[in-house]
């Protein structure tokens, strides 16, 4: 604990480069973006790579171009200022709230939007190191948290090996509005959905993402959607700011007339990763948003819901965020 | 000034990555060369290397605040920073806050004015945000500020006389532009 | 004077300018780091250094093989001088998780924390106890334990018998977590000797007890040892006497012959020092029909440690909040395995407020009472206990003037029945409070310079509260001396001695010392008691360039030995019960929460406090003080506790990210007011104590207004979301 491991630095200028310096520098040899995450799990003795690629001097990296028909966001791009892109804020709100509510300006002034993908848990039973069995952190070495203190734990997509939250809501919104992250790899670049960016634990909580250890998020992007303007993001946390969600919801509607004819709902801080609640998208198709469709809604979205021993109020506080959230983004509509 | 730092071992340079690295970077406007581990903090340079203790460690994994600098006029926590990402930097702490004859910073004196502190712990940090958070146009109203001041803690609860203190100065430099 | 002081260290402290001890960056440092134990209770059995050894740069590796060289400092409140008997490295026992088993000390702080993470110990565990109902743990009643006379338990009249005859009776259990003081400065220590002689520079609240206490660890006089203590970086009770690094620090720079830096990390800090026990309350009231009472049973479990015995001391304040003929209060100590607990702003009576207010707010809805009027009803100028006469009390003062600044006459009594128009349910809720008036001994010694400048060393410690402003604004106050004169050097041992500052006695010590100091001065120099003075003429009439000046000062009934236990470093408190009254100080507290419709997330909007502290000492300072003992009072009720997992003891949630304490949007609009009566009895400022009493009642009056909004009672803290969903 409370160590950083002796780690070799490089600061390439391309993303080639840092591509191919993945490669030179071997085995254990990790990307550090604004380094918020990585830096400070490497304090914590969770991380320990032997050498960095700081992303930090790859100008190509922090391009951001909302003017055209889909959003295009370079991973690089830091987190305070894409929260503050005046099409963001006005077209995709709940994309504008999800990076403006997420910890304090000074870790958004320092953290990018693509390194915050792949923020990792706060399950204090992983970031404390020993003595706490961890199968994400020391894999086979079973789940403390299961038995333990699980207040602030995941009710959904748990598996018996991890029950750890994915702490993050940038991607929450950004699932909600099926974005897409380019990544690049020795092969080449690729394409992938959000959706398909994270894995559940199942039996493998240390595998954390579906990305080669050599493959960089260059940018992100965001279709065009008619769920972006009524949407919102609506963050549910023990303090009035600068907290972890216990639930949070990433709302956008469709609405035409009273019906509803499309809808996006995905959920943050009840899950194992950021999660996409399709049946209660579905529940809403054809009807008004009301208080009675968006409790329904809410309560599909967490009918597969598994409690553990502390954290089952989740469940209907999950349930009452998703239909507040509902109620926001249906107000946003007629707006 | 060169951004990229250098390596200084001499050994690993062929692979691109280095043990030891030589960096450049300005400190409240003066020009600073070291030669770092890579591993080092912004935080620990300041303060262990610098003699800059004006900035303050709390928790060291940025959760309270009270490391807050400038890089390149922005508000970032020092402690989670690798001082290699400072390299070619101009970084401002709070010994380069005040004017060159000494006299406070609006925002210094504001503090001052609003006892906008107690024990003067997360003052350092306090100020270098609210300096931003005026800067990034934040400081428009008082639940405005609150949000965006919510990254530094105070234990002592000073929280009121610290926002007061940059609408204060926020609404002086509105008025006065 | 008319224009209230401005805080007179606020300049350098808003400048960076200001020394905490871990600023300390002398020439040839080494840097400390701690490994602490992963087991909840045993034995080292074995540990292995090469690996830490062998990382460049470290120079120093203690384990508990070089015990030896160390003794324990003794527990604090047993004649000690440490936050516990227990000083790690000094055997193999491990007594909690958390608990230091090496010391490394190297070149570089990262160096040093790289090695300190390879010391490999094992381990023979033992089973573990750590919170109140396991298994294992051992009750005690207190008054069997401690020596009479400490920290009695109360029983005035026949409170049993009272209970019973009375017609409306309230009978409720409470439960407050442990919690943690999280000063933001972290505990650090800066080693240097020179010779033989050890300079510390640490922060603390006690100068004293670090100075006496590492004497007897390290073996050496006391004479050679100086504790610096400017600033602190919040004190909260937190630094009330020596921690267990300080002396891992002092004897590494004495083997390596250069200083030595030791912070301690924020998540060792949850584990290296005392935090708030968890406590457990039973609260019994009889009442009339119309409210008033007859008998108080206030009984109460609270948790100490292994090694300790951390004295409860609830009912010493709710026993005198009202006039109660009949009560009784019974404490027990629960022993687990911890760190011993220990003092925490209001650290008995933010959790007995808590219990003893929201039982008579239950009391009064039993009663069918306005909760003012209920406590106005039961208000007495005399102490209950003593049957001597409170020093001063204004509680009905703070009740009434809370009550018109807060608009309570708008107040329905019917809980939800106040909901704005969106469906809010607002909240509205009283509660009231007391903290002990205390003294201490204290030297104060005082210097005029024929260039105007006065000088002031007193006992005492800054840690936020602003006693050097106070000091300042007595002698601006009594010389009619610019205020940039004065001078104030606290907490440096090498000045005068340095009793512990805390229990809100710091001020209210030090000013009655550097009065009595500035009247030996008038008298030095020939002038009358009071009115302005030229300090120069009054010196040249006397032909001197300088002349200093020395008071001590005794609180009220302390013998003459009271000084000198503090000249040999022993503590020596007076208070609350003084030969012919007792002294507190009282608060009211009014809050309106709003609880959301649907998801009933429960924000504090808006609070009034007013204060009986006496004469208000610094009317700057003291706003801010209160306002942040409300903000504690909102964080203890609302956000704060640290967390136990049974099966691994320590403090799971050791962080600033876990364990929450209020941020800025945390915070309301609060209105502070004083009655700034002087207390004609106590000193001769008329000050009582202001930083403790700040936070008594704050948690209960939220939980009141949460009932008011919710008609739920929240007898357990933290009150958090899912209590309320």
């Amino acid at each position: 604990m409370l160590t950083t491991r002796p780690f070799t630095y490089a600061a390439p200028t391309t993303i080639a480069d840092a591509v191919a310096l993945i490669d030179t520098g071997g085995p254990g040899t990790k990307f550090l973006a604004g380094g918020t995450t990585l830096y400070d799990l490497m304090k914590l003795g969770v991380e320990t790579p032997a050498a960095v690629v700081d992303l930090g001097r790859i100008p190509e990296l922090a391009i951001v171009d909302t003017t055209g028909d889909q959003l295009v966001i370079g991973a690089g791009a830091r987190m305070c200022d894409v929260a503050e892109d005046p099409v963001l804020l006005h077209d995709y709100p709940a994309l504008a709230e999800s990076l403006s509510l997420a910890a304090s300006q000074q870790l958004r002034t320092m953290a990018t939007v693509g390194g915050n993908l792949l923020q990792r848990t706060r399950c204090a039973y992983f970031r404390a190191g020993a003595p706490f069995a961890c199968n994400k952190r020391d894999p086979g070495s079973g789940c403390a948290a299961r038995e333990g203190i699980d207040r602030v734990h995941a009710v959904l997509g748990v598996s018996d090996s991890c029950i750890a939250t994915y702490a993050g809501d940038w991607a929450v919104a950004l699932l909600a509005f099926d974005a897409l992250v380019d990544v690049v790899g020795p092969g080449g670049e690729r394409t992938l959905p959000v959706a398909d960016l994270h894995r559940e634990p199942g039996d493998t909580p240390q595998i954390e993402h579906t990305l080669a250890p050599n493959e960089l998020i260059v940018r992100i992007r965001v279709p065009p959607t008619d769920t972006g303007r009524a949407s919102t993001y609506l963050k549910i946390r023990d303090r009035e700011s600068y907290a972890f969600a216990l639930a949070s919801a990433a709302v956008g509607l469709a609405v035409d007339g009273d019906v509803v004819r499309n809808a996006r709902i995905a959920l943050g801080g009840v899950a194992t990763r950021p999660w996409r609640a399709r049946a209660a998208e579905e529940s809403l198709i054809d009807a008004p948003v009301t208080a009675d469709t968006a409790r329904r809604a809410g309560r599909i979205a967490f009918a597969d819901a598994r409690p553990g021993r502390h954290n089952g109020y989740k469940i209907e506080l999950g349930a009452r965020t998703v239909a507040n959230a509902l109620l926001i983004a249906a107000q946003r509509s007629v707006r | 000034m060169d951004r990229f730092p250098r390596d200084t071992t001499g050994s690993a340079s062929r692979s691109g990555f280095s043990g030891r690295l030589h960096v450049q970077m300005v400190v409240n406007g003066r020009d600073v060369e070291r030669d770092l581990d890579p591993r080092e903090s912004l935080l620990d340079l300041l303060r262990e290397r610098l003699a800059l203790t004006g900035t303050k460690k709390g928790c060291d994994h940025g959760q309270c605040g009270a490391c807050t600098v400038h890089i390149d006029g922005r508000r970032v926590l020092s402690c989670l920073t690798l001082a290699a990402k400072a390299n070619g930097a101009h970084v401002t702490t709070i010994e380069g806050v005040a004017a060159a004859d000494g006299s406070p910073h609006p925002l210094q004196q504001a503090f001052v004015d609003y006892d906008a502190l107690q024990c003067g712990y997360c003052t350092p940090g306090q100020i270098m945000a609210g300096l931003a958070c005026i800067a990034e146009g934040h400081a428009t109203d008082e639940a405005q500020i609150r949000e965006y001041l919510s990254g530094n803690l105070c234990r002592c609860g000073a929280y009121a006389g610290i926002v007061a203190a940059v609408r204060a100065t926020a609404a002086a430099q509105e008025g006065g532009c | 004077m008319s224009q209230p002081l401005a805080r007179v260290d606020a300049f350098d402290k808003v400048m960076g300018a200001v020394q905490f001890g871990a600023d300390r960056v002398p020439p040839g440092l080494a840097h400390g780091a701690l490994a602490v134990a992963t087991i909840g209770r045993g034995r080292v059995v074995r540990i292995d250094t090469s690996a830490a050894e062998a990382v460049p740069g470290v120079r120093l590796v203690l384990t508990p093989r070089d015990g030896g060289e160390l003794a324990s400092a003794g527990f604090v409140m047993a004649g000690g001088h440490g936050f516990q008997s227990l000083q790690p490295l000094t055997d193999d026992h491990v007594a909690y998780r958390g608990q230091p088993i090496a010391l490394v000390v190297a070149d570089t702080p990262h160096a040093a924390a790289e090695a300190a993470a390879l010391v490999q110990a094992e381990y023979e565990a033992e089973p573990l106890s750590v919170d109140l109902d396991a298994d294992g743990v051992e009750v005690l009643d207190q008054a069997a334990v401690i020596p009479a006379g400490f920290f009695p338990d109360v029983d005035v009249g026949d409170a049993d018998a009272a209970f019973a005859r009375s017609p409306v009776r309230v009978d409720s259990v409470f439960d407050c977590p442990p919690q943690h003081a999280c000063p933001m400065e972290l505990m650090a220590a800066v080693a240097e000797w020179n010779g033989d002689t050890l300079t510390v520079h640490e922060a603390t609240q006690n100068a004293n007890a670090v100075r006496f206490g590492l004497a007897t660890q390290l073996g050496i006089d006391v004479e050679r040892v100086r504790v610096l203590s400017p600033y602190a970086g919040g004190g909260f009770g937190n630094r009330n006497s020596l921690q267990a690094h300080t002396c891992l620090a002092a004897v590494a720079a004495r083997r390596l012959g250069r200083p030595v830096k030791l912070v301690v990390p924020r998540s060792q800090m949850f584990h290296d020092a005392s935090f708030r026990p968890a406590s457990r309350h039973r609260v019994r009231l009889g009442a009339t029909v119309d409210g008033r009472l007859q008998a108080a049973i206030h009984e109460v479990d609270q948790q100490t440690s292994r090694h300790d015995l951390f004295p409860a001391n609830y009912v010493e304040m709710t026993s005198r909040l009202y006039g109660i003929p009949n009560f009784r209060g019974h404490q027990r100590l629960v022993r687990t395995d911890v760190q011993t607990p220990g003092y925490m702003r209001a650290p008995h009576e933010h959790p007995a407020a808590f219990a003893f207010e929201c039982a008579i707010d239950e009391l009064a809805y039993a009663t069918g009472r306005d909760p003012v009027d209920l406590r106005l009803a039961n208000d007495t100028g005399t102490d209950p206990v003593s049957g001597r006469p409170f020093s001063s009390r204004h509680l009905a003062a703070c009740l009434r003037r809370g009550a018109e600044r807060f608009g309570w006459a708008n107040r329905t009594l019917e809980p939800g029945s106040m909901r704005l128009a969106d469906g809010t349910l607002v909240g509205w809720g009283v509660a009231a409070g007391a903290y002990p008036g205390s003294a201490v001994p204290t030297v104060a010694r005082l210097r005029a310079d024929d260039d105007g400048t006065v000088s002031v060393q007193v006992g005492g410690h800054e840690m936020g509260q602003g006693i050097r402003t106070a000091i300042v604004e007595t002698v601006v106050r009594d010389l009619g001396v610019a205020a940039d004169s004065v001078r104030v050097d606290v907490g440096d041992t090498a000045a005068v001695p340095q009793h512990l500052t805390a229990g809100s006695w710091g001020t209210a010590s030090a000013l009655p010392a550097v009065h009595d100091a500035l009247q030996e001065l008038r008298r030095s120099l020939d002038l009358p008691p009071t009115g302005a003075v030229d300090l120069r003429a009054a010196l040249a009439a006397i032909g001197r360039a300088d002349i200093e000046v020395q008071a001590e000062t005794r609180a009220p009934g302390q013998p003459p030995e009271a000084i000198d236990r503090l000249r040999r470093g022993a503590m020596a408190i007076a208070g609350p019960e003084f030969p012919t009254f007792t002294a507190f100080s009282f608060v009211a507290h009014f809050v309106e929460v709003r609880v959301e419709p649907t998801i009933h997330r429960i924000h504090v909007s808006r609070v009034v406090s007013v204060v009986d502290c006496g004469r208000v000492a610094s009317p700057v300072t003291a706003a801010s003080q209160v306002g942040g003992g409300v903000i504690w009072g909102i964080g203890a009720c609302l956000r704060e506790g640290s967390e136990v997992d049974p099966r691994y003891g320590g403090f799971l949630n050791a962080d600033l990210a876990e364990y929450l304490i209020p941020v800025n949007a945390d915070v309301p609009r609060i209105e502070v007011d004083f009655v700034d009566e002087p207390d004609p009895h106590l000193n001769a400022l008329g000050v009582k104590g202001l930083g403790e009493v700040a936070m008594v009642g704050v948690a209960p009056a939220i939980a009141n207004a949460v009932f008011h909004a919710t008609g739920q009672r929240q007898r357990r803290l933290p009150i958090r979301l899912e209590n309320v969903l």
